[in-house]
């Protein structure tokens, strides 16, 4: 047996330094990308308070509608996707049926699509080239269906998962008993399984109308002139009509809006905290036609939503011209790919880093937890011209740019990881110590390699995100900077046909692309938890 | 020999909202186990017995009192510098390691090589009958042979201590009596003291020289 080793004195705070230490990475990071941009955008807008700007541009009647169908368009998202992704969630929870793990795997595909790959998918369906004109004369263009179909498609798997969630919390006792004191199916649904879900959904429709209204890549290439939206506005402002202090305080508005939904999200988020049921309701087959039906329905929004986008796109490029996939072979279009494979490896690389510093961090900081958000409620493009006022000099710079990303990036790994150390049981670290593992010990041989599933996930969707990255790139980058979103722009913003044939074949690369980062860096097998009731007896 | 004096700990329940009563867990509490020992504490669920067996671990602070083991005060001694074994109900297998690694994570720990951590933990397996599955992961294991791992994995670091937290609630009936009279026999082998917590009187009766009920925060001799 070895001696017993009583410790030196220490200082009962030196752990708390040791988090601040690791805090003060992603916090100076978060300080120098976001907040002082940001801050730098509000006195850009204070400066125009004292010309009466803020009362003029209210007095728009342009600006004004440009405010009401950005909220009106996010609305009616909400409800859309509300519509159609609860009956889907309800399918998905409490039906067995072949291909339902291939389903939820869909569910995944929006989150880690670029948002011009998705605009392309719209338009090769809807467009006035696209499938639906061509076999049955329907054009959208001009609409605002473009961007509502759009917004729906981007936005249905986030509710549908977060309602799979939550109607996962009704137990299976909980059911019988309402079906038992004589609710039908229907009114046990109202009355039992639709409440346990509602938070859970408010949640996710918190999200969803943040996306939807601080949107920009969407809004951008879908609303057109008509419909654009408030972050168009603003891009419009800055880049054509080098009106920095008006574009500011509509970016203010903006800001005000998200973070309103952002709180809202956050106080629904709070609610979420309720343990599994022990008696969860099993998966059945459905059975007889009305659950049939059912499940057909679900199948079918899923395909008409999440699937035609893509598979438009295949169609389309399945059947473009030759000359078209020449343009797989254009230098420019080389040297936009290698452009935005480093820069993405790059800003991967930082965030890695950033996201795993917060998430260590903010383990017992509700606060700092909060903060890793901080990049996903001000919209792109508020951060891109808070950073272009701030820094005029680096506007251009390579660092800057990359560290733009990074931002954008990092709360996918902090968020992703937060989830795992949260799911961490104590007793393993507890073990561990008693087994005479030091605190070090504890982290690298338990806590790291429980975490790495999730540092993968975290990791492919921040890869995801860096490769379809869009606003952020159209305002920071050089002209030989070109990513292949920005060659995709510009393919999209010239005229015939040719050009756009050329843009769906670079959006088919772009989403192999992000699937390929995605599915090599998520494809590791998360650990089994080990608890009691798993083990064979 | 491990001792406790004038244990005190309270506990504050954080519920939402709503203000929660403090909660006595140990009130000037003092325990003695001898060397060879085996000592268990009885008491209902949410007693504190497991809060005592984590204090005692390290894992847990205490408002006043003290834990001394061989007359050293080990409150500035961290866990891992106890030289204790604490044995979980849930048995705290490490889901990403296998059989063997499990069994050997304490000794690399006091830094053993690779090599000869494994080959002991082997020969530890063997003992216990579990050779043939020191490359499983430790969730293919049947509930008994997941209890008989973590035993081997606490007990071959050869601790100054043995802390057993309701060892046997995970498992049946059946299971429990057999693997009750398994452990009593490689616990007398190794003889470590050993306190066992559990709400079973028959299974302390069983396994335990001495045996105490903790209620209110304080310790009444049962026999």
């Amino acid at each position: 047996m070895h001696a017993l080793r009583p410790l030196p004195n220490r200082s009962p705070n030196r752990s708390a330094y040791l988090v601040l230490a690791v805090a003060a990475v992603p916090l100076a990071f978060l300080a120098t990308m976001l907040v002082l941009p940001a801050l730098r955008l509000l006195l850009e807008g204070q400066a125009g308070f004292n010309q009466p700007l803020w009362t003029a541009l209210w007095q728009d009647d342009y600006l004004q509608g440009r405010l009401a169908w950005s909220v009106l368009q996010a609305a009616v998202s909400c409800a859309l996707v509300l519509a159609l992704g609860l009956p889907v969630a309800w399918v998905l929870a409490r039906f067995e049926f072949a291909g339902r793990s291939w389903v939820l795997r869909l569910l995944m595909l929006p989150f880690v699509m670029p948002t011009l790959v998705a605009a392309l998918g719209v338009l090769a369906l809807w467009g006035p080239r696209g499938v639906w004109a061509q076999w049955l004369g329907v054009d959208a263009q001009g609409t605002p269906w473009l961007l509502l179909y759009g917004n729906v498609f981007f936005n249905l798997c986030l509710l549908v998962r977060a309602g799979v969630d939550g109607l996962m919390q009704v137990s299976a006792s909980q059911l019988a008993a309402a079906r038992s004191l004589g609710a039908s199916p229907w009114r046990a649904f109202w009355r039992v399984e639709w409440p346990a879900a509602k938070p859970w959904l408010a949640s996710a429709l918190c999200l969803v109308f943040l996306y939807c209204f601080s949107g920009f890549g969407l809004a951008l290439i879908l609303g057109g002139q008509k419909y654009g939206t408030l972050e168009v506005e603003i891009y419009t402002l800055v880049a054509y009509e080098l009106k920095l202090a008006e574009a500011s305080v509509l970016a203010f508005v903006c800001m005000a809006i998200t973070a309103a939904a952002a709180l809202a999200y956050t106080l629904q988020e709070q609610r979420l905290s309720l343990p599994m049921p022990v008696d969860a309701i099993a998966l059945r087959k459905p059975v007889g036609l009305a659950q049939q039906a059912w499940l057909m329905l679900a199948l079918g929004i899923l395909a008409c939503v999440c699937v035609a986008p893509i598979a438009a796109i295949a169609f389309k490029v399945a059947h473009a011209s030759g000359a078209a996939w020449f343009v797989l072979i254009e230098d420019n279009t080389l040297h936009a790919l290698w452009n935005t494979v480093r820069f993405s490896v790059m800003a991967v690389a930082l965030a890695t880093v950033l996201g795993l510093a917060h998430a260590l961090a903010a383990r017992r900081s509700l606060w700092l937890r909060a903060a890793a958000f901080l990049p996903f409620v001000v919209s792109p493009v508020a951060i891109a011209f808070g950073l272009l006022l701030l820094y005029p000099r680096w506007s251009a710079s390579l660092p800057l740019l990359i560290a733009a990303y990074a931002l954008l990036a990092y709360p996918f790994i902090a968020k992703s990881l937060s989830s795992a150390l949260d799911s961490l049981p104590a007793h393993w670290l507890h073990a561990a110590a008693t087994l005479g593992a030091s605190p070090w010990r504890c982290f690298w041989r338990i806590t790291w390699p429980l975490i790495q599933p999730a540092l993968r996930r975290g990791v492919g969707f921040a890869a995801a995100a860096c490769l379809g990255e869009f606003a952020v790139s159209l305002f920071l980058s050089r002209p030989e900077w070109a990513t292949l979103t920005t060659l995709i722009y510009q393919h999209l913003g010239r005229p015939g046909a040719a050009n756009l044939e050329a843009a769906w074949v670079l959006s088919s690369l772009l989403m192999g692309l992000a699937l390929l980062a995605f599915v090599l860096l998520d494809q590791s097998c998360p650990n089994r938890p080990l608890e009691p009731h798993h083990a064979r007896s | 020999m491990l001792e406790v004096k004038q244990l005190c700990k309270t506990i504050t329940p954080s519920t939402k909202g709503t203000p929660a009563p403090a909660r006595v867990l140990a009130h000037n509490l003092s325990l003695r186990v001898a060397p060879g020992q085996v000592m268990a504490i009885l008491g209902p669920s949410g007693c504190g017995k497991s809060t005592l067996l984590k204090i005692i671990a390290g894992l847990e602070p205490f408002d006043s009192g003290s834990v001394c083991f061989n007359s050293i005060d080990l409150a500035r001694t961290p866990p891992h510098k106890r030289g204790f074994a604490l044995m979980f109900q849930n048995f705290a297998l490490f889901p990403h390691l296998d059989v063997l690694g499990n069994v050997a994570f304490g000794l690399i720990e006091r830094g053993l090589s690779q090599r000869s951590a494994r080959q002991r933990a082997l020969d530890m397996l063997h003992r216990f009958g579990l050779a043939a599955t020191a490359a499983q992961k430790v969730w293919t294991l049947s509930g008994g042979e997941q209890q008989r791992a973590a035993l081997a994995r606490a007990l071959i670091t050869e601790p100054h201590l043995l802390l057993l937290d309701e060892p046997f609630s995970a498992l049946d009936a059946h299971l429990r009596v057999q693997l009750r009279q398994e452990f009593s026999q490689h616990i007398a082998q190794a003889g470590i003291p050993t306190v066992l917590v559990t709400h079973d009187e028959q299974e302390a009766r069983a396994m335990a020289g001495s045996g105490f009920r903790l209620q209110n925060g304080q310790l009444t001799r049962l026999w």
